[in-house]
């Protein structure tokens, strides 16, 4: 673990950092993702709210205007229609009136004086007075109508004066006569002072209403002294089915221009149409109607502008709705109402587009409220999302903090234990529970399994050490019992310097410590030498033990004087008496007569002996056997003789001579302890012993031994 | 050392193979105290003993002692090198082998 920062790379307190910054990312991805989510949702929601609000907006603001517009156009329409209608009823009136006046007159002309009548004055202009204008060629004070007709003079007078809308009214004399009442008789007169003629029977309302036999309207027509846009109302008088004179009004349509100008400030237009189609008056500029002279004047039904055309056929007939008509390329608002007396109609238009105006200021207005929601919408949201950041930031860092904080908690006490483990060697083994290991969690139970290891550990060292001394003790008792037995052994040669008759030489090599196998060589009187080899069954000590009794039996009961198999029979029934173990122990016996080299011995289960004559080879020697010693009690054994040559030599053994085994688990065997033996026939015992010793060393090697080796050799010189 | 334990009702068939020595004789008289208990014939077979030391004759002599008390026991298939052995140390003259 390398160290930075104060921090273990890959130690405990930067995997628990990570889990922490892990978890971290974790919930701000989840919350960002979430976050984006419900913004992403809300600006959607905001904009479809938005854009449906407008719409919602744009559509009940549409049909609210449709629906104000219509009502009101239809409703103001319909009433100047009303009105203007009746102002052209009452001047019909007007003229019907002076129709049936002059018709009076006329038919009864034989019963009144003529009545006084004059030229205009020119001083009396500005106020209402009768004025006898006339053709030109025509001498008026010739005329036998005009004195009649000036009966009428008060009356036009009055009717001029009492009405708010004629500017005049006349009686056209078919003599070329006229008498008018106007408040214009300056104009009557050039600028040198001449009276002007007047063309009576060639003016418009003369013809057409003489034509028309009936009270006929004019067309829109400038008015012939004030130049002023006029309707003119005539009316044909007859007298015996005569034409005796045309009566008549001008109406001029200010006051009804008035209404369209007013209208048309709000946008909005007003226009007339006549009973043939032509615009009798419409303001100007008004997009649609332009109005012209009688003459120039199209019929607005035949207009190439189907949709229009048909509204004005419409309108003249009936009271329209609200229609939308398009007009070189725009849309308008159209309602129309007939006026019944003379059979026109009154037009109210209006631009949609200005209609739409309060509609789209509204519109905009909500824009604008909408666009300073959506910016503050959008401030609130950065502003968020900055808060957000910093909270994450604020987040991340206190997660940091905290992480290495309660990792540093944790490892702590763990850096803290390692150390101390660390430390732990030689006699300084103890682990103790420490303040800082109550962590009341895994690691006090580290701790005290720790604690508890170190404790058992020091018990456990503590026991080896003891079992270990005690070992050490037993091994120092073995290797002094291994001395004690090899002391217990006749081990000083030569045994006898004093005797030159015989020479003796024997060797133990115990394969462990203690070894079961054990000679004896002993002078039982001058002549005779024991002589014992022999295998205790086992190994260690409690063979060595029985060992020692065998020795000290064999040794006691030959001293006492018996035959070889004597003594091996005496010391079977001594072992056997106390024999749980059931040890036994092969016994070669033999006793030597040392000047006849006569031998008599007993086998007790014991290895062959071998033999070797004065000038032969060592030879094995089949002797009789008998049970093992130890084995059986009351076991009967068997001397038998046989004589050593002077110069031959008698070998003894164990078994762990042939049976000495090497590497490839082969046994010594007879055959090559015979070479070895032969390989140096004449040689003394202990050169002998020597080369078996030698001969076994090299075929076995390295492999480990289990047998003791034990080997004795007497020679009769 | 292997041992291979085969019962026929009161009769043990133990059938041993390798070296009965110093090292292995505890395992093998082990071996048998645990089984010998209720036996009444007890047999060896000695076919792949290749050697017996006197640690594992001192193991046969137990056993001959205790079969002596309930049954019978006896040795088969001893092979050559180990029947010396046997003729060595005079265990023919105790021990039952065909």
């Amino acid at each position: 673990m390398v160290k930075k920062f104060g921090l273990k790379l890959g130690g405990l307190q930067q995997k628990i950092l990570n889990l922490v910054l892990v978890f971290l990312l974790a919930l701000m991805t989840i919350f960002a993702g979430v976050s984006f989510y419900q913004v992403t949702t809300l600006d959607t929601v905001v904009d479809d709210a938005s854009r449906e609000q407008q719409d919602a907006i744009g559509k009940v603001s549409d049909d609210t205007m449709h629906q104000v517009i219509g009502n009101s156009m239809i409703k103001t329409n319909a009433l100047q229609a009303y009105i203007a209608d009746d102002m052209f009823s009452d001047v019909k009136t007007d003229v019907a009136t002076l129709q049936s006046l002059a018709t009076e007159l006329f038919e009864h002309m034989d019963s009144f004086e003529p009545y006084p009548f004059a030229l205009p004055d020119p001083a009396k202009d500005g106020e209402f007075s009768a004025q006898v204008i006339f053709e030109d060629g025509v001498d008026y004070t010739k005329s036998e109508y005009l004195g009649i007709a000036a009966h009428m003079s008060d009356t036009m007078i009055a009717m001029c004066e009492q009405s708010g809308y004629l500017d005049n009214c006349f009686i056209g004399l078919a003599d070329g006569t006229h008498l008018c009442v106007d408040d214009q008789s300056a104009n009557k007169y050039d600028e040198n002072g001449v009276l002007l003629s007047f063309p009576v029977r060639e003016r418009p309302w003369y013809t057409s209403a003489a034509n028309a036999g009936e009270l006929w309207f004019s067309g829109v027509e400038a008015d012939t002294y004030t130049g002023k846009i006029g309707v003119e109302c005539s009316a044909p008088v007859y007298k015996d089915g005569e034409l005796v004179a045309v009566v008549g009004a001008d109406l001029f349509l200010d006051s009804m221009g008035d209404y369209v100008k007013a209208a048309s400030n709000q946008g909005g237009y007003i226009s007339v149409i006549n009973n043939e189609g032509k615009v009798i008056f419409a303001a100007e500029g008004n997009g649609i109607f332009t109005v012209e002279t009688s003459d120039n004047a199209r019929d607005m039904r035949a207009d190439e502008n189907k949709e229009l055309a048909e509204f004005i056929s419409r309108a003249l007939t009936e009271q329209t709705g609200l229609t939308s008509v398009n007009v070189n390329g725009k849309e308008y608002y159209i309602a129309g109402s007939p006026m019944n007396t003379v059979g026109w109609a009154v037009i109210s238009f209006i631009e949609k587009e200005i209609t739409e105006q309060p509609a789209q200021i509204m519109m905009s207005e909500y824009d604008r409220i909408n666009d300073n929601a959506a910016g503050k919408f959008n401030e609130a949201m950065a502003y968020l999302q900055q808060t957000t950041l910093v909270m994450i930031g604020v987040l991340l860092v206190l997660g940091v903090v905290t992480a290495l904080f309660v990792a540093g908690r944790i490892v702590k006490p763990i850096e803290h234990m390692t150390k101390r483990i660390d430390e732990i060697s030689g006699t300084d083994l103890a682990f103790e529970m420490d303040d800082s290991y109550r962590t009341g969690d895994e690691i006090e139970v580290l701790a005290q399994a720790f604690s508890t290891l170190s404790k058992r550990t020091i018990n456990y060292i503590e026991q080896i050490t003891r079992i270990t001394a005690e070992k050490e003790r037993i091994g120092a008792e073995l290797e002094l019992a291994t001395r004690i037995q090899a002391d217990m052994l006749p081990n000083i040669f030569p045994p006898f310097p004093e005797r030159t008759d015989f020479d003796i030489y024997a060797t133990m090599t115990p394969a462990k410590e203690v070894g079961g196998d054990f000679y004896d060589f002993f002078l039982i009187d001058e002549n005779h030498l024991g002589m014992v080899m022999a295998d205790v069954s086992g190994k260690g000590v409690p063979a060595a033990l029985f060992m020692m009794m065998a020795k000290i039996l064999v040794n006691n009961f030959a001293m006492m004087g018996g035959s070889p198999a004597k003594v091996l029979e005496q010391t079977n029934a001594q072992i056997c008496k106390n024999n749980d173990e059931e040890m036994f122990v092969t016994v070669w016996f033999g006793v030597l007569d040392i000047k006849t080299g006569r031998i008599t011995a007993a086998n007790a289960g014991h290895e062959y002996p071998i033999i070797k004559k004065a000038n032969g080879e060592f030879e094995i020697f089949k002797d009789k056997h008998g049970f093992v010693v130890g084995g059986m009690d009351g076991m009967r054994y068997k001397d038998y003789e046989f004589t050593l040559e002077k110069g031959g030599t008698l070998f003894l053994y164990t078994d762990g001579v042939p049976e000495a085994t090497n590497a490839d688990n082969e046994l010594f065997g007879t055959e090559r302890m015979l070479a070895s033996l032969n390989a140096e026939p004449q040689a003394d015992p202990k050169t002998l012993l020597g080369n078996m010793k030698r001969s076994v060393d090299e075929f076995v090697g390295d492999a480990p031994q289990f047998d003791d080796l034990t080997m004795l050799g007497v020679k009769l010189l | 050392m292997d041992i291979k334990k085969t019962n026929h009702d009161n009769s043990l068939i133990v059938g041993i193979s390798g070296k009965i020595d110093t090292a292995s004789a505890p395992k093998f008289e082990q071996e048998l105290k645990n089984s010998i208990n209720d036996c009444t014939e007890l047999i060896f077979d000695f076919a792949e003993v290749e050697y017996i030391s006197s640690a594992g004759l001192r193991v046969l002599l137990s056993a001959q002692k205790t079969m002596n008390r309930q049954g019978s026991m006896k040795l088969i298939n001893v092979r050559k090198n180990v029947m010396g052995i046997f003729e060595v140390t005079g265990f023919t003259n105790i021990l039952n082998i065909e």
